[in-house]
């Protein structure tokens, strides 16, 4: 047998089936606790729903994004790893890199099914998991600690922290995101003005296209909800205007 | 009744503490398990040699790239919400957007204890969601693999991050311009004369963010 038929065999997808099967126990266990709590401390149960449809409507698309990564991972590394990988713990721009580096340092080069051997398999694989624990074990470490030094506030303080003027608490979470989506643009901005050479506008131009398509229907549901009193399209206006954003990619590229 | 509130909230949190640490660290010794295991049923070990080398090449940066994350998402997400994002990852790309999502929608602000429900629940629902669409896509696979390979439908899926960003600039952006136009035009000039750090967005996130908060900062300070 191959050893790609390998990685592709029953003991695989048993191992890591059942390690995916833990984690989806754990979700369940917080979402039926988060609910729970959330309905004893008063919270309105129709709020509650909304954020498990949106959440969920929300996730559907970058998980079948992910699932891409998974097939593009399954060539040289077999099915059940990546599908381990990308359901826990793992990240689509992360994954990839590591198994080529830890390919490189396992003596097979590349990510080369055909060069693939049992132990650089099993060097990949312990690679890929060594690298990106760090973010468990800080929270194993340090998560208390942490939270209980920025402080969270006691629910007596519930009936004016819906209600009241937001503190720089939340100003500052909402700057964070900003600089989040304010770098990846940027980085779309200078991929295509200077990939190719500085100010040579030769580079990529559908991701920019994209993030404009998506915000302008992102644009229309706000219009919608807000003005049209349509509160339900807040439920799927993201997944939504990724949608249209991402067809907006195939039909230009068909141009 | 107030006070039944408070201690209920306290009793909470500490269980999800509790929850948090005692699962991560099982997921964490089944992860690392897990290579040992497959190299017993293929035959062979990993080699810790090359472990070593490849985790001092490409390892230290993404340490690195974890105590940012933890820092930065931790107070963002709340206990339950960051236990449940650090064990199942895709952080940048869905669950902070997810979350932050969830925050706006249900009206809660950032380090109340509805904030911590409603985190928990978004960042559940996600891990919960996305395990299903992969469980599902693997054993569909097949018959679907050609059609989502297609050439025809790369660019849709080479594109999903640069989708879901402009849906959120758009929400972020519109309320907050003061805030958002000087690190969108900071980060744009930079990747402009300086391509090569499109390979380091994640580390760029860091100026950009502290810009952002700074300007917020003083937005604040001058509201009050």
């Amino acid at each position: 047998m191959s050893v790609i038929a390998e990685l592709n065999s029953l003991p695989l997808y048993l191992i890591c089936g059942a390690i995916i099967a833990f984690v989806a126990v754990i979700c369940v266990v917080f979402i039926v606790r988060a609910y729970k709590a959330g309905v004893a401390m008063g919270m309105d149960e129709k709020v509650l729903k909304r954020v498990v449809t949106s959440s969920a409507t929300f996730s559907i698309l970058p998980g079948v994004g992910i699932l891409l990564g998974v097939i593009a991972l399954s060539g040289s590394l077999g099915l059940p790893w990546p599908w381990l990988r990308l359901s826990v713990i793992g990240a689509l721009h992360y994954e990839a890199q590591v198994a080529q580096a830890a390919a490189e340092h396992a003596g097979i080069g590349t990510l080369n099914p055909e060069a693939m051997t049992a132990s650089a398999f099993a060097t990949i694989a312990l690679l890929m998991s060594i690298c990106i624990m760090w973010g468990m074990v800080l929270s194993v470490l340090f998560n208390r600690g942490y939270l209980k030094k920025i402080g969270i506030k006691n629910p007596d303080q519930n009936e004016t922290s819906l209600n009241k003027k937001s503190g720089f608490g939340d100003m500052a979470m909402s700057a964070m995101f900003i600089g989040l989506v304010s770098a990846y643009i940027g980085s779309y901005i200078g991929s295509f003005v200077s990939s190719d050479g500085l100010f040579s506008f030769r580079g990529d131009y559908l991701p920019l296209i994209v993030v404009f398509v998506s915000g302008l229907v992102m644009a229309i549901f706000v219009y919608l909800s807000e003005k049209k009193k349509k509160a339900w399209v807040d439920n799927f206006s993201v997944a939504a205007s990724m949608l249209i954003g991402m067809t907006s990619a195939v039909l230009i590229n068909l141009i | 009744m107030k006070e039944n509130r408070i201690e209920y909230f306290e009793k909470y949190n500490n269980r999800t503490h509790f929850l948090g640490r005692v699962f991560t660290v099982l997921v964490l010794l089944l992860l690392l398990g897990a290579p040992f295991l497959i190299g017993a049923v293929l035959g062979a070990m990993p080699d810790l040699g090359a472990v070593g080398r490849g985790f001092l090449s490409v390892g230290l940066i993404w340490t690195i790239s974890s105590v940012v994350e933890f820092l930065i998402y931790t107070p963002m997400l709340g206990a339950g919400g960051s236990y449940l994002a650090f064990i199942t990852g895709n952080l940048i790309n869905m669950k902070i957007p997810c979350a932050v999502n969830a925050r706006d929608m249900a009206g809660v602000k950032t380090g109340t204890p509805e904030n911590e429900i409603v985190s928990t629940l978004s960042i559940a629902t996600s891990s919960l969601v996305t395990i299903l669409v992969l469980a599902l896509g693997v054993l569909l696979l097949q018959p679907i693999r050609g059609f989502l390979q297609s050439p025809v439908l790369q660019p849709a899926f080479a594109n999903v991050v640069p989708a879901l960003f402009g849906a959120m600039a758009y929400k972020y952006f519109r309320g907050n311009m003061k805030i958002a136009v000087a690190p969108l035009l900071l980060m744009s000039l930079l990747f402009i004369l300086v391509p090569s750090l499109t390979g380091s967005t994640s580390m760029m996130i860091i100026p950009s963010g502290a810009l952002a908060i700074g300007i917020s900062y003083l937005i604040y300070r001058r509201q009050k």
